[in-house]
C-alpha cells in the first residue's frame, strides 16, 4: 500500500521546505478558506491538520460555531496526544459545519470551497479537512463523522476518507455533536497514509468510557454487495460510472453480488432524531461565561444572559436543539428518541448478517458536489436525504471508507466501502488495493517535494 | 407541533427566534417531525433500545485524586474575580 | 400530614465522581479539571468506589440493588451547573424499593440514585461567582415515599438515616441538602435546598402551620416549589417554573451499563435493629451506638460472655472517660473485673488501652464498697434525703467524701446515690 509517510520523513528537503509550504498554504487557504486561521509556523515532521472539533492544546477550538470563538482548551484530544511530535507537524484546525451540524460545509462563516470547482462545496461537516486534503499534497487530517461527515466531504473533494468503528479511536477531546455516533476518522490521499495514522491513534483510552480495547481485524473479502435499495436517487451519470466501477472490480477477481434490506431508508430518519436528541444535551452546556466568555453584561439575569448568548447559534443548530429537545421530551419520547433506538438495534443486526457476508459497496453520495447555491436553498429534509448512503454505516457504527472512483466533468465521485465491527483494515485494504491500479486526481499539490 | 408549544420548547433550551425565524423553523419542524414519524410504519419491539452502536464494557476508574496539569489554562476561558467565575445573576 | 424526602448526602470518597479532582479542596476554584469544569471535549469515567459506597447505601436501606446501573442526563440551566445537563440516574439507579424502619412504622424508599453535586454558587447584586470545587463531588440522592406523616417520625426517620449512612462511612452532618415534600392538602408544596437536619425540621414544622391556617381559612394550597431561610424560620415561594424538568432525560451515551454482581457488599449495619435484640436494654443499647461503631464492636465482643447490664456499665464508663477505643482484650478483662463487682478507675482504664497489667490494688475497686459507704453516709446524716428533693446539690457533699476515700468516676457515685436513696 501507499505510504508517503515515512518516505515524506526520510526525504531530503530543501532548507526553506517549511517556508514554502506555509506561503503555499497560506496562499490556497485565502483562496479556499479550508483552515480556520493563518498558518503560524510549520514544524519539519509530516503535515497534519485537525478538525476544529477536536481539541489541540493552547490552540483556539471553536467547532466553526461562534458561540465557542475564543475558547482555548487546555489539553489535546488523545488522537492528538498519540501522533508523535517528532513525526508529526501540525498546519492548523479545519473548518467545519457549525459543531458538525450540516452536509455541505457551508453553516459557518467564510465556508471552505471545493478546491475542484469552486463554485461547489466540499461537502461537510469535515469540509476544510477534505479541502486541505486536496490542495495540500503530503499530509493527513484528523477528522470526524458523526452521520457521514468524512464520507461526504471526502468523496466531494475527491480524497481518501476513513471512517473507523464506533470505540475504536478515543473521543476525549472531542467537542461532542452526538456522543453515541461520533467517530474520530482520517483523510489523506492514500489509504496506507491513513493506515499508518489510524495505527497511531487508536486503542482504548482510560479517559473515554466508550473507547474500546477490541482488536482490529482484516477478514477480507472479495465478496462485494450492492443494496439495491440505496442506489435509489442516485444521480443517473453516477450510476453508470459505478456499474463500470462493479465491471472492474470483477476484473480484478471481485464478485458482486446484490441484496436488499427492508426499510433501510428509515436508518435516515433514525439517525437524525438519535442525533438531535442527544446534540440538544451537548449543545446545553453554551451559555456564553465559561468557554471565551462573550456578554459581558452579568445583571440581566441567568435566563436572559444564556439565551442572548445563545442567540449566535446559526440556525441550524437552533433547528436541531428545538427538534432534539422536543423528540426526547416527556410525553413524545417513546414515539421518537426511544424507537428510534430500537430501530438502531435492528439495523446493526440485519447490516452485521449482510456485513459478514462481504463489503458493503455504494457511491458515497447520490450527486456531485452542489453549486453553493443550490445547496444553500435546500429544504431540510432534501438536505438530510443527501445523507442516505452515508448514514447507515454512521448510524451503526461500522468502519467505512470513501475514496475517487470517477471523474465527471472533472468533479470526483468517490465510492463507500463499509465493513462489519472492528473490521477496520479489511476497507482499508480495500481501498489500498484500488489505488494500485487507479491514480487520483489533484488540482494543487502544496509541499510537493 | 401544536400551537404555542413550539414557543415552550424554545424557552425550555433558552433559544430566542426573530419573527422571521420562527415562521422559518416552525413550518421546518412540522415538516421534519411528519419525516420522523415515518419510523412508526417500522415494527422493531422486539429489539432492545441500541444506546451505542456496540456494546461498551464498563470502565471504572480507581478513586485516587489528582491535580490537572493547568487550573490556569482552565481559568482563563472565563471572566475571574479573586479566584471566582464570575456568572450572571441569579 | 404527608412528608416525602430527597436527602443529598456527599459521599467520602478522595476523587470526584467522573474525575481524578480532588474532594477536598480550600482555595476556590483549584480542584477543578476539563471534566468537572464541563469543558467541550472532556468525558466523564465513572469512580469505582462511588459505585460502590452507593450500592452499600442501598443495601442498608434495604433496596433490591439493580443488575446494571446506568445513567442520565438531566437537562436544567443555571449558572452552577456547567454541562447545563446533570448526570445522575432514575430508572438505572443503584437501589429501588427499599425502607427504613423508624419503630411505628417503615418509611418507604424509592430509590437511591447517584449523581454529580453542582458548583457552588455564590450570589451578588449583579453577577454570581462560582467555585467549582464542588462541582462533580459523588452525592447520593435517597428519595423516600411520603410516608412520613408526624414531626416525630421526620425525626426518628433522620435520627435512623443518620445512623445507617454514618455505619456506610457518610457524615449526613457534614453536607446534607434536602428536598422537603409536604402536603397537608391536595396540592403537594416542594421545598428545596434545605441545609442540615435542624433546618429540615424548622422548615417542615412551618410548612405545617402555613399550610394548616390556609386550609383552616378555606384557602387554597398553591402546587409549587417554596424554599426556606433560616434567619426567618419560614419558606418563601421560589417562583420558579417546574416545566423545566417534564423535558428529556436521555441515557447518558458518554458512559455505559456498570454491572453491579461483581461488587462485595458485606452485611450492613443498621444500629437500630441491632439494639432491638436486646431486649429491655434495646433503648439503652439504642443510644450508645447509634453513631459510635467503637460501642458497637465492644457491646458485640463483651455480650458474648458477660451479662449485658455490665457491657452497657463498662461501655458507658469508657464514653466517660473517651476510652471507647479500647481493643477487645483489655474490655474483656475490664469486663471480668465488672461482672465480679468491681470498677476500674481512670488509671485502670488506661492501663487496659494500653495492654499494660492493672494494679489491683489500687485502681480496681469493689462496687460493694462504694454502695456500703454510701449507705453509712446517709444513715448518719438522714436529713440529707428531704435536702436532696429540695436540691439535688446537696449530694455533692456525699459525692466528695467518697472520692477522697476512693478514686471512682464521680458520675457512677452520684447515679448509685440516686438508686440508693430512690429506694430508700
Amino acid at each position: 500500500m501507499k505510504c508517503d509517510i515515512k518516505s515524506f520523513l526520510d526525504a531530503e528537503k530543501p532548507d526553506d521546505y517549511q517556508e514554502r509550504l506555509k506561503e503555499e498554504i497560506g496562499a490556497l487557504n485565502a483562496k479556499f478558506h479550508m483552515l480556520t486561521a493563518a498558518v503560524n509556523s510549520i514544524g519539519s515532521g509530516f503535515p497534519f491538520s485537525v478538525k476544529d472539533n477536536i481539541c489541540v492544546k493552547g490552540v483556539e477550538a471553536s467547532a466553526s460555531s461562534r458561540i465557542l470563538s475564543g475558547y482555548v482548551p487546555p489539553f489535546n484530544a488523545t488522537a492528538i496526544e498519540r501522533l508523535p511530535k517528532e513525526s508529526f507537524a501540525f498546519i492548523g484546525k479545519t473548518k467545519m459545519d457549525e459543531f458538525g451540524l450540516g452536509t455541505f460545509g457551508i453553516n459557518c462563516d467564510d465556508h471552505p470551497l471545493n478546491p475542484f470547482d469552486e463554485k461547489r462545496v466540499t461537502g461537510g461537516s469535515s469540509a476544510g479537512s477534505a479541502a486541505a486534503t486536496a490542495v495540500i499534497k503530503h499530509h493527513v487530517s484528523i477528522a470526524e463523522s458523526t452521520g457521514g461527515s468524512i464520507s461526504c466531504p471526502a468523496s466531494f473533494c475527491g480524497v481518501v476518507g476513513f471512517t473507523p468503528t464506533y470505540g475504536a479511536v478515543s473521543r476525549y477531546g472531542l467537542i461532542d455533536y452526538a456522543n453515541s455516533l461520533d467517530k474520530i476518522g482520517i483523510m489523506s490521499r492514500s489509504a496506507g497514509n491513513i493506515k499508518y495514522v489510524f495505527d497511531l491513534i487508536r486503542g482504548e483510552d482510560p479517559r473515554d468510557s466508550t473507547s474500546v480495547s477490541t482488536e482490529i481485524s482484516n477478514r477480507h473479502s472479495k465478496n462485494l454487495i450492492v443494496i439495491d435499495q440505496l442506489m435509489d436517487g442516485i444521480d443517473q451519470r453516477i450510476l453508470k460510472s459505478f456499474d463500470r466501477f462493479l465491471s472492474k472490480l470483477q476484473s480484478l477477481g471481485y464478485s458482486i453480488e446484490h441484496r436488499s434490506i427492508p426499510f433501510i431508508e428509515k436508518s435516515i430518519p433514525t439517525y437524525y432524531i438519535i442525533s438531535m436528541a442527544e446534540a440538544s444535551t451537548n449543545l446545553a452546556k453554551y451559555t456564553g461565561f465559561k468557554y471565551g466568555h462573550k456578554i459581558t453584561d452579568f445583571s440581566k439575569g441567568y435566563n436572559d444572559f444564556f439565551s442572548d448568548a445563545r442567540d449566535s447559534f446559526g440556525m441550524e443548530a437552533k433547528r436541531r436543539v428545538v427538534l432534539g429537545t422536543f423528540v426526547r421530551s416527556a410525553g413524545l419520547k417513546g414515539r421518537y428518541y426511544e424507537k428510534a433506538l430500537r430501530l438502531r438495534s435492528m439495523f446493526i443486526e440485519k447490516l452485521s448478517e449482510t456485513l459478514s457476508a462481504g463489503l458493503i459497496i455504494s457511491p458515497t453520495m447520490p450527486s456531485l458536489a452542489p453549486k453553493i447555491k443550490d445547496a444553500g436553498s435546500l429544504d431540510p429534509i432534501a438536505t438530510y436525504s443527501m445523507d442516505s448512503i452515508t448514514i447507515p454505516p454512521n448510524l451503526c457504527g461500522f468502519p467505512h471508507i470513501s475514496f475517487p472512483f470517477d471523474y465527471i466533468d472533472g468533479m470526483p465521485v468517490g465510492a463507500q466501502a463499509v465493513s462489519g465491527h472492528f473490521n477496520d483494515y479489511s476497507v482499508i485494504d480495500f481501498a489500498g488495493e484500488w489505488e494500485e491500479q487507479f491514480e487520483y486526481k489533484f488540482n494543487y499539490n502544496a509541499g510537493a517535494l | 407541533m401544536e400551537n404555542g408549544y413550539l414557543e415552550r420548547v424554545l424557552a425550555t433550551c433558552r433559544i430566542k427566534l426573530t419573527q422571521d425565524e420562527f415562521n422559518k423553523i416552525s413550518k421546518d419542524i412540522d415538516e421534519i417531525l411528519g419525516y420522523f414519524d415515518t419510523i412508526s410504519e417500522t415494527d422493531c419491539d422486539s429489539y432492545d433500545p441500541a444506546f451505542q452502536p456496540i456494546t461498551i464494557p464498563p470502565k471504572l476508574r480507581d478513586d485516587k485524586a489528582d491535580a490537572f496539569g493547568d487550573v490556569p489554562g482552565l481559568l482563563k476561558n472565563s471572566k475571574i474575580y479573586r479566584f471566582y467565575v464570575v456568572g450572571p445573576k441569579v | 400530614m404527608k412528608i416525602g424526602l430527597e436527602v443529598h448526602t456527599a459521599l467520602p470518597t478522595h476523587s470526584k465522581l467522573f474525575c481524578a479532582c480532588s474532594t477536598e479542596a480550600a482555595e476556590p476554584n483549584t480542584a477543578i479539571c476539563p471534566v468537572c469544569m464541563g469543558f467541550p471535549g472532556s468525558k466523564p469515567v465513572l469512580n469505582r468506589n462511588a459505585l460502590e459506597i452507593s450500592l452499600r447505601v442501598s443495601a442498608a436501606l434495604h433496596c433490591s440493588i439493580i443488575k446494571n446501573s446506568y445513567f442520565i442526563r438531566k437537562v436544567y440551566f443555571y449558572p452552577d451547573l456547567p454541562k447545563s445537563y446533570q448526570i445522575t440516574q432514575l430508572e438505572g439507579s443503584v437501589g429501588h424499593g427499599g425502607y427504613v424502619d423508624i419503630g411505628s412504622k417503615k418509611i418507604r424508599i424509592r430509590r437511591v440514585q447517584l449523581e454529580e453535586d453542582p458548583a457552588r454558587i455564590i450570589r451578588s447584586e449583579d453577577y454570581s461567582l462560582l467555585d467549582f470545587n464542588r462541582s462533580g463531588v459523588p452525592l447520593n440522592e435517597i428519595v423516600t415515599e411520603p410516608d412520613i406523616a408526624s414531626e416525630e417520625e421526620l425525626r426518628s426517620f433522620v435520627s435512623e438515616l443518620r445512623s445507617i449512612l454514618y455505619y456506610v462511612g457518610i457524615d449526613i452532618d457534614k453536607e446534607v441538602k434536602i428536598d422537603l415534600n409536604i402536603s397537608l392538602g391536595e396540592e403537594r408544596v416542594e421545598v428545596k435546598n434545605v441545609t442540615g437536619i435542624k433546618n429540615l425540621i424548622d422548615a417542615a414544622r412551618f410548612e405545617k402551620k402555613r399550610q394548616s391556617d390556609l386550609l383552616q381559612s378555606g384557602k387554597p394550597i398553591v402546587k409549587e416549589t417554596r424554599s426556606y431561610s433560616a434567619e426567618s424560620l419560614s419558606t418563601v415561594s421560589s417562583r420558579e417554573k417546574e416545566s423545566d424538568e417534564e423535558y428529556g432525560f436521555i441515557f447518558d451515551p458518554d458512559l455505559s451499563f456498570y454491572p453491579t454482581s461483581g461488587i462485595a457488599l458485606g452485611k450492613p449495619v443498621i444500629a437500630s435493629e441491632i439494639a432491638s435484640s436486646y431486649g429491655k436494654y434495646s433503648g439503652t443499647v439504642k443510644e450508645l451506638i447509634m453513631l459510635d461503631r467503637d460501642s458497637l464492636r465492644l457491646l458485640e465482643y463483651g455480650s458474648k460472655n458477660s451479662d449485658i447490664k455490665n457491657v452497657i456499665n463498662a461501655i458507658e464508663l469508657l464514653k466517660r472517660h473517651r476510652g471507647t477505643s479500647m481493643p477487645n482484650e483489655g474490655f474483656g478483662e475490664m469486663l471480668k473485673y465488672m461482672d465480679s463487682g468491681l470498677l476500674p478507675n481512670e488509671d485502670a482504664i488506661s492501663a487496659l488501652m494500653q495492654g499494660k497489667p492493672v494494679d489491683l490494688a489500687a485502681d480496681v475497686i469493689d462496687a460493694k464498697d462504694i454502695d456500703d459507704e454510701i449507705n453509712r453516709l446517709i444513715s448518719e446524716r438522714p436529713q440529707l434525703v428531704s435536702e436532696y428533693k429540695a436540691n439535688k446539690k446537696a449530694f455533692n457533699f456525699i459525692v466528695g467524701m467518697i472520692l477522697k476515700k476512693h478514686r471512682v468516676d464521680p458520675k457512677y457515685v452520684s447515679e448509685r446515690l440516686s438508686a440508693i436513696i430512690g429506694q430508700a
